[in-house]
This record gives C-alpha cells, structure tokens and sequence, in this order.
C-alpha cells in the first residue's frame, strides 16, 4: 500500500506531531508579563488577593499562581524564603511561564548602618554573599570570619565556561520605576540587595558584610534569584523594607505592578 | 501526503521522542568531572543545550544516561537540575565530583559514597556588640526546609538527605581506579573551608567527612521530586594533610561512576 486512506494519514500525522511536541517537556510555557518572587506568606498574600482569575500551580515542593494584575498577566511564585528553594522555584517559575521582568520583595536586615526601619532599598545591584573561602589555619588557632576572603559565584554560560559576577545587576529601567514610588513608611533608596540563608547578628560580621560585598540588607534569597534570572537572561528588579512588615512590601509590589509598563 | 513523507515524520518523532526518559542523570559541576563520562557515551551521543547548561545523551553499560555539565555551587546546579528533571525525567540522579576532606583519615582520590548529603552552610549567630568580632565555632546551623506539597507546611531536613539505598550498596562494591572507597557524609556549601578547627567542627557537628558544593542542594531536589538520588565525591584536596586542591582528581570519580553505571543492574522491561 503506497498511500494510507486520508483519515489514517491524518492520525498518523497527529501522532507523529504529539510525538514530537512530547519532545519539549514539560508543557509549552505561558508566558507573562511579570513575575512576582517572595518568601514570605504575609508578604504574598495580599498580592494574591488582588490577583485576578488566579490559577494555582504546584510543581513538587514549588507553587505559583497566574492571573491578572493592574492590566498585566502576572505570576506569583512562592520562593520559601532560602537560595535552595528559591533558585528552584524561580526556574520552575522561568519554565512554565517565562517573563519579561522577575521583581522579588519582601523584608529585609539592615547591614548598612544609615538605614532606618521601613526604608525600602530598591535593588541597583544584587550581591549573594554566602561565598567564602577561609585562610589555612592550624588546630587550636580558632576561627575568625572577619578574615575569611569572598568567594562569588559562579554562573553557568552556554559556552560550557562560567562567568564570576561579584554582583548580579537590576535591570535598570524597572529600577528607575521603582525608585520613584513611595514608601509606605520611610524613604525610597538604591542599594545593594545582599542574601544568604544566614541570620547574622554580629556587629563586626555585619560591618565586614557591609564594607566587602557593599550590602545594603541581607535576606535569605534575592541575590540568589537575582543569578537565576542572570542564567537564563531574564530582566530583574527588587526591593525590600528595612525590618518592616510584609504588608508594607506587598503594598510597594503592587504599586510597582502599576507603574512598571 | 505520501506515505514516505509520514514515515519519515513518524521516524523523526519517535526518534526525537526516545531521547526521552533517560534512566540516569549523570551530574558534575566542572567540565573535567564530565569529560570521560561523556566519552563513555560513545560517538553516537547526543548533545543538547538548553539555556546555559548542556547536556549529552547516551548509554553506559545497560543505562540510557544523560550526562549534564551544571557549573559549581548552588544557583547553577539547582538550576541545571531542574531542567534536568523536567527535560528527562530521570529514575536516578547521580551526583559526583571533586570533594575537600573533613575527615583526617581520607587521602586524595578517595571516594565518599553519600550516605547522605546535607547543606552545612546555613546558620544564625549569636548577638555580638560592635568589637566583640566573629565566632564561627558559636554559630547554630540552620537545616535545609522543604514544603511539603500535602500539608503545605515547611519541613525541616537537619541531618540532610539520605543517599538511594540500592544505588550505594552497589557503589560500595564498585572498584575506584585510583584510590579507595567508603560510605560517609557530605556536606555543600559555597565555602572553601581551610582552618583546621572549622573543619573538625563541621566533622563533629555534622558528620561531614567532605566538603563541596552540589550535593545537598541536588539531594533535596531529588526528594522533593521523589527522585532516587546518590552522590560520589573524590576527595581533590586534604587540608590536615597539607594536600591542595588537584583538578585532576574528578578523575577518579567520573571512572568510578562508568564503573558504578556497569554495576547498576538494567532497568526490568516497562519500568520505565
């Protein structure tokens, strides 16, 4: 038989075209315009509640949610608040629904010392500062962090080489957006968004943080998410109130939502 | 549409869809922790790139394998694992590379087979005044979370991830060409750890007999994916001892691992 009867030509078409589409796991993406990153519920949650048509997505441990915001298609992912979970619901987010701007927020630790509480510093840059590389000491000579060198990290490129970053940028277009919102309770500053899952409560630590990776705050994921979208070539902007409260940061990402086209 | 013509689309579909699933995703983080297994693959293997990260697909002994070069350290590996997992729903992750010992007895080129791999990198330090300094030795670690999608609650993982159990009862009768092999702890953190009591400290604390900087965050990956997950590090540098870090030691791991894939038994037909 040379040729099959139409309709088998047909369906040997579409399975072939299944087959082929199966290829490029997992489902095509969704795009959006924005994608929203926190890790902290009180902080996403009023977000949510204006987010219209929102679908609730859960991939393993991760969850996002897509609907409408202030004209815009939006994802809201719940990044858990560390670089593990963060980094990985970022990429999950960045895969099944690539945006053209990842903005993270949420509150934040003072490191540099003119700082006030409820200040929000927007991201100019982004520094992960969990990198370090410590002297070669003997036994009984103790430790000291204050004299550990930086060691940044790494980024994948499709060369197959890395690139060192000691910083990851915000993309500056979103940044000047963001810089001319208003705070819900202090002043609006560009700095630099520091993270680890570390809680540092040393003065000495927190100077030394402070004078060698030039943070502004520390929080458990931003810079982390910050190299993620780097990887992937995603545009990425940020911002965090000073030992505030999680509704003042939703309220600053919704009135970023707004202004950001 | 001629009949050649649907053949060759069926062909090109079944073709493109049997690089799906593969049973085994091979990781290392440096290209020198992949070159041989990429070699092992064959000249029929396969290279796919997708983002940053590049993958190759084929077989070691009985096992259609995917090797995936992910860079170093937590951002990149989280990552390149992620689209790993999505693009080729693997059975088995294997994790391998190079290692810095934390246990006096481990010399270069030995392997640690992960028992279990935990981040040892997170903590919160005690209140200190301004001039009071930093103490390290007095910091409380932090476990790695993960939610749990049922309840929806974070769970906390302190003693870390445990290793596949089948996976490391075939690694522990796997000869290592270049050095001896034991079951231990790994700990991964972006830390390059060279004073000596912090090192014995991590080793008490924790159980770490090695350090580096992948395997716990792929470890979690692999359990909140309900993933089989091992790790192998070759021990490249042994700071008691005074040994630095030798590149040429992911060596080592990387034959262990083609030697480990021989040894791991086939897939049974349909499991897959």
């Amino acid at each position: 038989m040379r040729l099959l009867p139409a309709s088998l030509r047909a369906l040997a078409v579409f399975i072939a075209l299944g087959l082929v589409l199966a290829r490029s796991a997992p489902a095509p993406a969704d795009a959006v315009d924005l994608l929203l990153v926190s890790g902290e519920d009180r902080a996403l949650q009023p977000v949510l509640d204006r987010l219209q048509g929102a679908q609730r997505e859960t991939h393993a441990a991760w969850t996002l949610w897509v609907g409408a915001l202030a004209g815009k298609r939006v994802a809201v992912v719940r990044s858990d608040g560390d670089p593990l979970n963060a980094v990985a619901a970022t990429t999950l987010a960045l895969r099944h629904h690539p945006p053209r701007l990842i903005f993270i927020f949420g509150t934040a630790r003072a490191h540099d010392p003119a700082l006030h509480d409820g200040d929000v510093v927007v991201a100019g840059n982004f520094a992960a500062f969990d990198g370090i590389v410590s002297p070669t000491i003997d036994l009984g000579a103790g430790s000291d962090a204050l004299h550990w060198d930086r060691l940044p990290h790494l980024l994948m490129t499709s060369g197959e080489t890395e690139k060192a970053a000691d910083t990851f940028p915000a993309d500056p277009d979103a940044t000047t957006v963001a810089l001319k919102l208003r705070a819900p309770s202090g002043r609006v500053l560009r700095g630099v968004l520091g993270s680890a899952n570390q809680i540092n409560r040393e003065a000495d630590r927190i100077a030394w943080l402070h004078a060698h990776w030039g943070t502004s705050t520390e929080d458990g994921e931003s810079a982390h998410i910050a190299g993620c979208a780097a990887l992937f070539g995603i545009p990425v902007a940020g911002a965090r109130v000073v030992n505030g409260s999680p509704a003042d940061a939703a309220k600053f990402a919704l009135e970023f939502t707004e202004a950001w086209k | 549409m001629e009949m050649k013509q649907i053949l060759l689309l069926v062909l090109l579909a079944v073709a493109a869809h049997a690089t799906e699933p593969v049973e085994v995703l091979v990781q290392g983080a440096e290209k020198l922790e992949v070159t041989d297994l990429v070699a092992a693959l064959g000249p029929q293997a396969e290279k796919i790139a997708i983002g940053p990260f590049s993958f190759w697909l084929g077989r070691i002994g009985p096992h259609r394998v995917a090797v995936s070069l992910t860079g170093q350290g937590l951002i990149n590996c989280t990552a390149a694992t992620i689209v790993g997992i999505e693009e080729f729903h693997p059975r088995l992750i294997v994790n391998q590379g190079t290692a810095g010992a934390q246990a006096p007895f481990l010399a270069l080129n030995d392997i640690i087979v992960g028992r279990r791999a935990l981040d040892y990198g997170n903590f919160i330090t005690p209140v200190r005044a301004a001039g009071a300094g930093s103490s390290p030795l007095t910091w409380t670690p932090i476990p790695q979370s993960l939610r749990d999608p049922a309840t929806d609650k974070m769970v906390a993982f302190p003693r870390g991830f445990t290793g596949d159990a089948a996976a490391i009862a075939v690694a522990l009768r796997t000869r290592n060409p270049l050095g001896r092999v034991f079951p231990g702890v790994v700990g991964s953190a972006h830390e390059v750890n060279l004073e000596l009591d912090r090192v014995r400290w991590s080793h008490e604390t924790f159980g770490m007999d090695v350090e580096e900087m992948e395997s716990a965050h792929v470890a979690a990956l692999a359990h909140a994916f309900g993933l089989r997950y091992v790790t192998f590090r070759v021990v490249s540098d042994a700071p008691y001892e005074g040994v630095p870090f030798d590149a040429l030691a992911a060596r080592a791991t990387a034959l262990f691992t083609i030697n480990f894939l021989g040894n791991l038994p086939a897939p049974t037909p349909g499991s897959n």
